[in-house]
């Protein structure tokens, strides 16, 4: 799930891809960690356009 | 040693394993280099006896710190979610609404235009005259910065006013529950993503928003095709199936001049202003399947692409979950995880590329006809 609004941090697909990085590096394979959305949801709003702002 | 942290279900999928941790409900994909390490690392009794078979020694006190690491990550537990006890308001009732879905009456009460355009443009084709008969009511409306949402006058959600996709997502999981007379703990997941059938068995296509997923949906189903889910795409538990979503396909700005030609009346339908990003929309109402509910055989990653040859080519379960998982509500019940890794071994696993309308519904229609023959 991305984080909007949020240009400091990074992604958690880029997180994962860096994690993922650091494990190949100790020559045991990768891994990835995905964690669902804890509740139901439609499609999020893109940054910058909500309209309860 | 720290046996409690272990994975609950292992699946080997070609050349990764797919792991499920239940503290948590995570899933992680990992090769099989780093499966064999954990095993080991789970089997071991001590830390000392785990670093004893390693070599080269130095390299010990890292691949100790990565797998404790890991371990610990893929079992967090889930913060504890607040009771809320909102008492119901109904003088918030301002504006009504009243829709016919699958023989029920369900009503469905705002307090502004604002919150109507939440729920209301997606369902718009069902609404009807309002009538006393009604099956569920729902409530909906802001207070102290807060949506909330009610089932018969009992609090389902209370969400950021910012977050309204949840509530969406919460309501929408209700009206499945109330049309396909089931509760929310039948269902095994919400999949972000649109499905499509053919009468026998369906695909669903998944991707990051703005990849073409609802576009191409619109697209098949002016080319014989059903929809049976768009955004939302639920599976039920008892039967691993797919069931249908009565929402109407979201449609942004960018994709109109495409579906104006193809899609009967497309350019009567009413222009919905909303989100400023994702700017003005148009939402098509499709006609319903002849069945409720199909069996998914296939998952399409869908690649929207410019002068782009379309092009349909297998992927990696890596790479199918990469997009699917944190996009998707997946139960935490254990039953249905299980559910959920049986059915992803039952699939076929496609990424899509597309830019031309006639090639990739041929493609799609293929893809459907090869299904069908593994029936």
């Amino acid at each position: 799930m991305k984080k909007e609004n949020n240009l400091d941090k990074i992604t958690r697909k880029e997180a994962i891809q860096k994690m993922g990085k650091y494990a190949a590096l100790t020559a045991v394979g990768t891994f990835v960690i995905l964690n669902p959305l804890k509740a139901q949801s439609s499609s999020p709003p893109d940054p910058g356009g909500n309209p309860f702002d | 040693m720290n046996n409690n942290l272990a994975p609950t279900y292992k699946k080997l999928f070609g050349g990764y394993w797919v792991l499920w941790y239940s503290i948590s409900n995570t899933y992680s994909v990992v090769e099989s280099s780093f499966k064999n390490l954990l095993d080991y690392y789970l089997q071991s009794e001590t830390i000392d006896s785990f670093k004893a078979n390693l070599q080269p020694r130095a390299n010990a006190e890292t691949l100790l710190e990565t797998i404790d690491n890991y371990l610990n990550d893929c079992n967090k537990t889930p913060t504890p979610t607040l009771n809320n006890h909102t008492v119901f308001d109904a003088s918030n009732r301002c504006i009504l609404k009243h829709y016919i879905i699958k023989g029920k009456s369900i009503r469905v009460n705002f307090d502004s235009e604002l919150v109507l355009k939440t729920i209301h443009p997606a369902l718009a084709h069902l609404s009807t005259e309002l009538s006393n008969n009604i099956h569920t009511t729902f409530d909906i409306y802001l207070k102290n910065e807060s949506l909330l949402l009610f089932k018969d006058e009992q609090l389902i959600s209370c969400v950021p006013k910012r977050d309204y996709h949840l509530m969406q997502g919460k309501f929408i999981m209700q009206l499945l529950c109330t049309i396909h007379d089931n509760e929310e703990e039948d269902w095994v997941s919400t999949f972000h993503g649109s499905t499509l059938t053919d009468s026998i068995s369906s695909v669903l296509f998944v991707g990051e928003s703005g990849k073409g997923k609802s576009t191409l949906c619109a697209l098949l189903t002016a080319n014989g095709f059903d929809l049976l889910a768009d955004d939302v795409s639920p599976m039920l538990s008892k039967n691993s199936c797919i069931y249908h979503n009565p929402s109407a396909i979201s449609i942004k700005e960018g994709a109109f001049n495409l579906l104006e030609p193809i899609i009967n009346t497309f350019s009567d339908l009413p222009i919905i202003k909303f989100n400023k990003t994702k700017g003005p929309l148009k939402y098509i109402a499709c006609t319903n399947p002849k069945k409720n509910f199909y069996p998914c055989k296939a998952i399409v990653l869908v690649n929207y692409k410019s002068n782009a040859d379309t092009k349909l080519e297998s992927v990696s379960i890596k790479t199918l979950l990469e997009t699917l998982i944190p996009d998707s509500w997946l139960s935490p019940n254990p039953l249905h995880a299980k559910q959920f890794l049986e059915w992803l071994e039952s699939l076929d696993i496609f990424k899509l590329t597309y830019s031309d309308t006639k090639s990739v519904t041929n493609a799609v229609s293929k893809l459907f006809k090869q299904l069908n023959k593994n029936l």
